[in-house]
Parts: structure tokens; C-alpha cells; sequence
């Protein structure tokens, strides 16, 4: 899903909030000789991956790493690992968002990194964390200047991505609705985060507390119309 | 206090020896007593009043009024039994006339003994709390004759079969029956409750519970009200004529319960005569005494009121969705219309212009003019169809009339945007051909729009009279400048039209014959110079020519044509037939334009001042044209019209929808926005509320709409979802 894209994006700068400055964070920052240490591995391994014309981690760097942490550059916790970094730019990493992330995660070898991801899945599942991240996944993909939406083939994948292995059921009707549905051709974040909190709020599958007066997005009051009459 | 004792200070009574004759008593006694037998007995005229009163006055003063007291309950009660027996021996229709005799009789008894024991009942009575003489009377007179057992209930029947033989057409001695009954009300008024009226009710109920259901089963709606009024109106004769006023809310409430509210749901909807019938043959009368009579029970007026709405509801809804009806739109408003003005009438003739039925008329017009998507369409070409023709020959105030008829229709339309949208349209055709028949009517309807719906409404309408107006004064100082060489050039009559107020026209140029390019040249050249800065285009698609032609025995006439028609017959000043595509080339009118034109010009009989080759009704392509110098008509002007439809057609008809809800667009975000600057946050069914509110005047926006609106804002970043509570919605400024 990370499509390379040449433009660097420059509107919308995501909310991705601060709190990853956590208490731990401070410390380490205190210049300690064992932080300095960190420090530089951290650098080193950037370095190992960065592109020497364009001093950032390329699409290519990101592959190379996903092989050597051994997912699949598809993972959902690559997105995480992004998110951690809070890298603006789809498919690039830059020094400042590389160690902003490691640092965090305490990760200055490759192996650190790897044993660090099943705990950063964790932290991004937490839910004050996860509208954020699911707020973030939707920026990421926002590739071109002023460009606010996102296609609904590119929507559909992220939202497998990102929600399909918590709500697998309401995430494989919703992707089938919006597939097979005419008046949408984009989706925006509006609409968007408006999938999540559906998700989260909306007993499955019989919808029973869904009002739509409750001013949820016109695309969710279509789409549980649309199970409805699928159900009856 | 003063411990001194208070000396009491007592006088005492003068006292003066009484010779008591013991028998005094027993004998004064025997003489008042003689005296009261002697008044039963009609011989008062020997006693001395006098005489009489001072007897009983002694009496009372030598301490014996306890004697003479029970005295005088003791002989009424005697003579009161053997009047009682008298009453008794009344055989048949006498006995109540010997009751009212005896009555009569006792009554005046016993203001005599009233009048003689008079020291008695002023000193004696009040003191050891008796019953007063004359009240005394009337209790055993009650106790006696009233309430003995071979009376009381003969005199009961008696009374009700009295009654019920009036009821039944019988004359009856209602003079004997006032004193009978006032008699009992003067024995006070339980009695007259408990032994006349109460059984009276109930034997009434009972009679009209019966009577009731034999007319329900045999008569019409009409006549089983004409029966019921009559009844209700008898009864309150009956209690004007003998009975206690205070019964006639009774008695009529019997009789309404009785005959109106058991029937009421029957009645109603009574197949063929019921309300609905009623309605539907304008019978006034029937109405008004349905109307007076339910308007008696609980519920009943709601029933009628219920029933009509319904009815009304149901045929409006027949007659706008009727396929037939929609093929002509004045027919179908005319309809509406009539419809309107029946109930009116009904309204005020049959139910005392009741606010309440008024209202339920409008809504239930409001309800089903609704139905029909195209009502505000027909409404216009309704008044189209007044202005252009309609109103010749009628009165300024009829006029007004008519219009103020159309305002009401307009009132209910829920989308008035689309009346005005058609109304610009049609405005627009009867300005620029002339056709509207009166000015003052045309801005009296303006007039009445402002009122109704705000300047906004109406100013572009009111934009197009300008014009109008502009253009003649525009054309007048353009032919002054003009007027040293007009020679033989063609008159030119130029409508200026603003862009923005008239109706957006697909603007179909075509090319003009070189005689009408000239003259419009000129007056490019004049307008230009003198309002500097503005485009003029040239609507060819709107205007009209008159054309002089002569044919071919010479004869002359004027041909009325609009601007394509008269583009295609200049071309034939230079030839005499012409192919379609040559016509086609050359004028370059749009195709299906042209076709109209040629069809009109040369396929109409009496106008066809071309001919057509093949001769048939279409136009084809490969058709050819010839001017027909074989053409005549009777008249001089001939008038060529094109075959328009006025009508919308399928396309347009979308497109005009189209149109209109991209203008609503604007509006409903409009809304939105100046709802949340002032609330700053609001939930989301309080902005579909308001926004409903705002824009209702001119349309009814659809929830969804708003919705969609609402969203739009939200990605253009003027709202915002509340990051808690995600119902709410945030005004970002």
C-alpha cells in the first residue's frame, strides 16, 4: 500500500499528537554516555538504509528493512513503526523522524527493533493512541498537494489494513458496500474517522443503537441501510 | 383585676295576675279548630278574622302554643286523608285535575290558617324551632297526597304517559300539566327530582334509545338529523312549556346522548347519505345540522371534522395524481381551485366558518397539492394562462379576485423555489411577446409574492419590468436618432435584457438576413455609445418579426412570424425553392428549431405560405422548400406561431429540477452557516430544525440535503465534529 509518490506533501500536517514524549523520553535525552552510545547506533543504522543522494530512507531502504525485520512491507506495523516516527512523507524515512522513533521504542539494533514491535502494536491499540494512528493512516496516504480524499479502492485496502483484524466482520461488509455503492468515488477524513467510531460504537450485527440522527456521515446511514435490507 | 365584687344589678319583671281558667285552653282550641274545619270546608266567609287571631294569639301568649300547634298538625292531617281519599276516587283523565283542584283548595286553606296563626309562626315557631305554618302545609301535603301509596306512583304514571303522548303527537292539557309539575317544584326541589324527573329521564332515554335505533335502521343521514333536530327542539319547548327550566340541560343531553353521540360513527358514515355524501352534493342544510347537532356531544365536531379531512385528503389526492388531469395544467388548477371555493362555501355556510374546519381544509390542501411535483409548475401556467387571455373583459376587481385565489394555491406549495423558477420562465415568454394582457394585473401579482415571500423573492422579477420599461425608453431615443433615414429599412423593436434576471436561455445564435444585420448594427453602434462597458448578444431564439408579403395573384397580407421564421423566408426573396440543408447552412438555426419553424410555416393549413416537398406532416432532411404562391387567407395579418410546447417536456422538466436543487445548495449551506455563527454548537437534529425553519418559506429541504451540506462545510473546514460528544457540531471561525 505505501505507493511511492515523487511530490512531497506539504498541506495538511497531521495532528499525530505528542504523546510520545513520555517521562522515558526525557531521560534518555539526558546526555548520558550509555544515550550517546544509543545515539550513534541509532545513526549507524540509519545510515545503513538511507539513500546517500537523497539522505533519507527510500521506498527501497523501507524494503530492505521490512526484509530484515522480517514483515512484510505491507504490515500494518510498518504503518505503526511510521506513525511512531511521525514521518510525514509516504515511503521515506528522514534522520530526524528515524530517531525520533527508535529512540522511543529504545531500539539501536535491528534485533532491538524487531523485539520492539509486538510492544508498539500494543502502545498504537490503546485506544486514545489508535484514533490518532487511524487518523494518521489516512494522512499518510494524502500523496499530493491540497488533496484532502482518498479513492475507495486505496480506502479499502487501508481500512483492512488498519481496522480489519479488530472488527473483521463490519470491515468486510463495509469494504463490499463501498464497492459495490455508486454515489462515492473518494472518501474524506471526515468520513473516515467517521468508520472508526461506527466500529467502535455500533453494536454488530443488529445495528440495534445506529440513529442516524445522530449526524453520522451520510456514507454510514447508506451503508447500514444497505445491510439492513441485506438482512431482511 | 380588682378583686371587688361586681354587684349585678336585676330588674324585675312586672307581673301581673293571669286568671287561668283551666279549660280557657281546651275551649279556645275548639274554637280555632271549628275555624279550620269550617276553611276546608269552603264556610271561611262566616269567621271573623279578628276574632280568630286573637284566640290564637292569647294561646300562645298563656303558654299553649304547643297545643295549639300540634292542634293544627293534627287536623291538616285529617282533613289532608280525607282529601286524599277524594283524590283517590279520581276516576281516569279527572284524577289529575281533582289533584290540581285539591291543590289549589289546600294552598289557599292554608294561607288562611297562615294568616290566623300568624303570632304563632312569628314568636312561638322561631323560638322552639317548628316548621314554619305554611312550609308545614306543603310537607304533609306531600307526606299525605303526594307520597301516599295509592297516589304517588298513579301520579308519576300518570305524568309520564301524559308526556309520552305528546311525544307522540298527542294534544295534551299542558296547563293542567304546569300546575301539576309546579306543584311539585313548590313541594321543593327533591321532590320534583325524585318523584317526576329523574324517572322522566330515564323514560326518555329509553324512548329515544328505542325511537333512535328504528329511524337509524330506516332513514338517511339527512332525514334521521332532520328527525333528531325536531326532537331536541321539542323537548326544549317541553321545558318551556311545563317544565323546571333547570331540566332542560338535562333532557337535552338525554336526548343528544341518546340520539347524536350513540350514532354518531353510523351517521357519519353512512353509505350514500352519510357525511362524505353530504359533502360531496353541497347539501348546506344537512351540513349546518350535522354541524349544530354533533357540536352538542364530546368528540363531535372532531368526528366531522375527521371524516371531511380525510374525504378531502382523498379526492385532492385522486385529482392531482389523475394522468388525465395533468395533460392540461389550467384545467388541473381550475380544478383546484373549484375544489377550494366548494369547501369555502360549505365552510361557511355549514359550519359557522368554524377556524377549526378552516384549518383542516388547508392543511389537507397543503397535504396533497404536494403530492404532485409539478403543481407549482401548472400553478404558473395557470397564471399564464390568466394573463395572456384569461382576464379580457373582466373587471379589475375580479381580477384581483383570481390572483388572490392563486396566491392561496401558492401559499401551500411547499417549494415555492420552483414556482418562481417557472413563474420567471413564463414571465419571461408573455414580456418578450407582448402577450401579457394587463400591466397593473401582472404587478399586482409581483405585489402579492413580495408580500408573501420577502424582496428577494421578487426582485429579479421585478429586474424584468425594468427592462421592459428601460427598453422602451432605450428604442424611443434610438428611432429619434434614426428617424432622418428610415426609408425602407425595417423597423427594429430591441428588448435589453439584463443577464441574471431573466431566465438563463441556451443563447442559439443564428445568422440574420443582411437587411435586419444592418439595423442591428446601428443600434449596437447607439446603445454601445451611450452605455459604455456592457455586451450586447442577440437572443435570435426569442424574438418576433412582422413581415409584409405579397403572392401570387398580387394579394398582400402581414405575416406575424418569430425571428427563425422570418430568417427562413427572407432567404426565399432570392429563390424560389430552397433544399433543407440550404436553409440549414444558411441560417444556421439549430435542428430542432428549424424543423419546429419549417413545420409551422409549411405544414399548418391557412398558414402555409411554403410548400413542402414530399407533402407530409414531418420534416425530413431531404425535404425541399418553395415559396406557395397559391397561399390565401381571409385575413389580412396572418399570424404564424410556432408549435411550442408549453408544457415541460421529460428533459426539461429534469433539468429544471436540476437547476433548482443546485440553487438550494447555496441556500441550505447559507442557513447552516448563519445558524452555527450565532450557536456556535449545536446538535445535529437541532440544525435540520432550523435550517428547516429558515428555508421553508421558499422550500422544504430534505434532511438528507442538509446532511450532505452539512458534510460538505465540515470538509471545507467551516464546522467541525465535536471530538466528544460526536453528535454536536462546532462552528470553526
Amino acid at each position: 500500500m505505501m505507493r511511492r509518490s515523487s511530490t512531497r506533501k506539504t498541506g495538511s500536517q497531521n495532528s499525530a499528537s505528542s504523546m510520545n514524549s513520555s517521562p522515558v523520553d526525557l531521560f534518555c535525552s539526558a546526555s548520558s554516555k550509555a544515550s550517546v552510545k544509543e545515539l550513534e547506533r541509532i545513526d549507524q543504522l540509519f545510515n545503513s538504509y538511507m539513500n546517500k543522494s537523497s539522505d533519507m530512507i527510500d521506498p527501497e531502504g523501507i524494503e530492505a528493512l521490512c526484509s530484515d525485520l522480517e514483515v512484510d512491507h505491507t504490515d500494518v506495523r510498518i504503518l505503526m513503526l511510521a506513525w511512531k516516527m511521525k514521518a510525514e512523507k509516504q515511503g521515506y524515512f528522514t534522520l530526524d523522524e528515524w530517531k525520533r522513533g527508535l529512540k522511543a521504542l529504545r531500539a539501536d539494533t535491528i534485533n532491538k527493533l524487531k523485539k520492539a514491535l509486538p510492544e508498539l502494536e500494543k502502545e498504537v491499540r490503546r485506544p486514545p493512541n489508535f484514533v490518532d494512528f487511524h487518523s494518521y493512516a489516512f494522512q499518510y496516504c494524502l500523496t499530493e498537494e491540497k488533496q484532502k480524499s482518498i479513492d475507495i479502492d486505496s480506502i479499502c485496502e487501508l481500512l483492512d489494513l488498519v481496522l480489519g483484524s479488530q472488527f473483521h466482520a463490519q470491515v468486510d461488509l463495509l469494504i463490499k458496500y463501498l464497492k459495490t455503492q455508486n454515489d462515492y468515488k473518494v472518501i474524506n477524513m471526515d468520513q473516515w474517522m467517521g468508520f472508526l467510531r461506527f466500529c467502535n460504537e455500533i453494536s454488530y450485527p443488529d445495528l440495534s443503537n445506529y440513529d442516524p440522527d445522530f449526524g453520522w456521515p451520510l456514507i454510514l446511514d447508506n451503508f447500514v441501510e444497505w445491510m439492513r435490507e441485506r438482512q431482511s | 383585676m380588682s378583686a371587688q365584687k361586681k354587684r349585678n344589678f336585676q330588674i324585675e319583671a312586672f307581673k301581673h295576675r293571669v286568671v287561668v281558667d283551666p279549660k280557657y285552653a281546651e275551649k279556645t282550641w275548639k274554637i280555632l279548630e271549628h275555624a279550620i274545619h269550617e276553611i276546608y270546608n269552603h264556610n271561611a266567609s262566616g269567621l271573623s278574622f279578628e276574632e280568630l287571631y286573637r284566640n290564637a294569639y292569647n294561646m300562645v301568649l298563656h303558654k299553649f302554643g304547643d297545643k295549639l300547634y300540634s292542634g293544627l298538625v293534627t287536623t291538616m292531617t285529617m282533613h289532608l286523608k280525607e282529601i286524599s281519599k277524594s283524590i283517590e276516587a279520581a276516576q281516569g283523565a279527572s284524577f289529575l285535575e281533582e289533584l290540581n283542584r285539591k291543590w289549589a283548595d289546600h294552598n289557599k286553606a292554608l294561607q288562611m290558617i297562615r294568616d290566623i296563626l300568624m303570632y304563632m309562626d312569628r314568636t312561638f315557631i322561631p323560638s322552639t324551632h317548628k316548621t314554619p305554618v305554611h312550609e308545614l302545609g306543603l310537607n304533609l301535603w306531600r307526606d299525605n297526597i303526594i307520597h301516599s301509596n295509592k297516589i304517588q306512583t298513579r301520579l308519576l304514571n300518570t305524568l309520564l304517559e301524559l308526556v309520552h303522548r305528546e311525544r307522540t303527537g298527542e294534544v295534551i292539557n299542558r296547563g293542567l300539566m304546569r300546575n301539576i309539575i309546579k306543584m311539585l317544584m313548590d313541594l321543593g326541589s327533591s321532590v320534583y327530582q325524585e318523584d317526576f324527573e329523574k324517572p322522566f329521564l330515564e323514560v326518555s332515554a329509553n324512548f329515544y334509545s328505542v325511537e333512535s335505533q328504528q329511524f337509524i335502521e330506516c332513514c338517511d343521514c339527512g332525514d334521521y338529523l332532520k328527525k333528531a333536530e325536531r326532537r331536541l327542539n321539542e323537548e326544549m319547548e317541553r321545558v318551556s312549556h311545563y317544565l323546571d327550566t333547570k331540566s332542560e340541560a338535562k333532557i337535552t343531553n338525554v336526548v343528544e346522548k341518546e340520539t347524536i353521540e350513540n350514532h354518531m360513527q353510523r351517521l357519519v358514515h353512512m353509505e350514500n347519505s352519510g357525511l362524505v355524501s353530504m359533502l360531496v352534493d353541497d347539501k348546506y342544510e344537512d351540513l349546518g345540522r350535522m354541524y349544530n347537532l354533533f357540536r352538542r356531544v364530546p368528540d363531535g365536531l372532531f368526528t366531522i371534522r375527521d371524516v371531511m379531512t380525510a374525504h378531502i385528503r382523498e379526492t385532492g389526492k385522486q385529482l392531482v395524481t389523475d394522468p388525465e388531469r395533468l395533460r392540461d395544467p389550467v384545467d388541473f388548477v381550475q380544478r383546484l381551485l373549484d375544489e377550494k371555493d366548494k369547501h369555502d362555501k360549505i365552510i361557511s355556510l355549514a359550519f359557522n366558518n368554524d377556524k377549526t374546519f378552516q384549518n383542516a381544509l388547508n392543511s389537507s390542501f397543503e397535504y396533497f397539492i404536494n403530492l404532485n411535483p409539478r403543481s407549482p409548475e401548472f400553478i404558473s401556467l395557470f397564471v399564464d394562462d390568466k394573463l395572456r387571455k384569461g382576464l379580457k373583459g373582466v373587471s379589475e376587481e375580479d381580477v384581483e379576485i383570481v390572483l388572490d385565489k392563486v396566491m392561496m394555491l401558492f401559499r401551500y406549495l411547499q417549494e415555492k423555489d420552483v414556482f418562481e423558477k417557472y413563474y420567471k420562465q413564463h414571465l419571461a415568454k408573455r414580456l418578450l411577446s407582448g402577450k401579457t394582457v394587463s400591466d397593473d394585473a401582472e404587478r399586482s401579482l409581483i405585489v402579492k409574492l413580495k408580500t408573501e415571500c420577502g424582496y428577494q423573492f421578487t426582485s429579479k422579477l421585478e429586474g424584468m419590468f425594468t427592462d421592459m420599461k428601460t427598453s422602451q425608453d432605450t428604442m424611443q431615443g434610438f428611432s429619434a436618432t434614426q428617424s432622418a433615414d428610415t426609408g425602407d429599412s425595417p423597423t427594429l423593436a430591441v428588448q435589453v435584457l439584463t443577464t441574471g434576471s431573466w431566465p438563463t436561455q441556451p443563447s442559439s445564435t443564428c445568422n440574420l438576413p443582411a437587411e435586419i444585420l444592418g439595423v442591428c448594427e446601428k443600434f449596437r453602434a447607439y446603445y454601445l455609445g451611450t452605455h459604455t462597458g456592457r455586451r450586447l448578444s442577440w437572443q435570435t431564439n426569442m424574438g418576433t418579426a412582422d413581415l409584409k408579403a405579397t403572392f401570387g395573384k398580387g394579394q398582400k397580407h402581414e405575416l406575424n412570424v418569430s425571428t427563425y421564421q422570418m430568417c427562413i423566408l427572407m432567404l426565399f426573396n432570392n429563390a424560389d425553392s430552397m433544399s433543407y440543408k440550404e436553409i440549414e447552412q444558411a441560417t444556421e438555426i439549430p435542428a430542432s428549431d428549424l424543423k419546429r419553424c419549417l413545420q409551422s410555416l409549411a405544414c399548418v393549413k391557412g398558414k402555409n405560405v411554403l410548400r413542402k416537398e414530399p407533402m407530409s406532416k414531418d420534416i425530413g432532411e431531404d425535404d425541399a422548400f418553395f415559396f406557395n404562391d397559391k397561399f390565401s387567407s381571409k385575413f389580412y395579418k396572418v399570424k404564424i406561431g410556432t408549435v411550442v410546447a408549453q408544457k415541460e417536456s421529460e428533459p426539461e422538466k429534469q433539468e429544471t429540477r436540476q437547476r433548482v436543487e443546485e440553487d438550494r445548495k447555496p441556500q441550505i449551506e447559507a442557513a447552516i452557516v448563519r445558524i452555527m455563527k450565532s450557536r456556535r454548537v449545536l446538535d445535529h437534529n437541532n440544525i435540520v430544525a432550523e435550517v428547516t425553519k429558515q428555508l421553508q418559506s421558499r422550500f422544504l429541504p430534505n434532511p438528507v440535503v442538509i446532511k450532505k451540506r452539512i458534510e460538505s462545510l465540515i470538509e471545507r473546514e467551516f464546522l467541525e465534529r465535536d471530538k466528544v460528544d460526536r453528535k454536536l457540531y462546532r462552528y470553526l471561525a
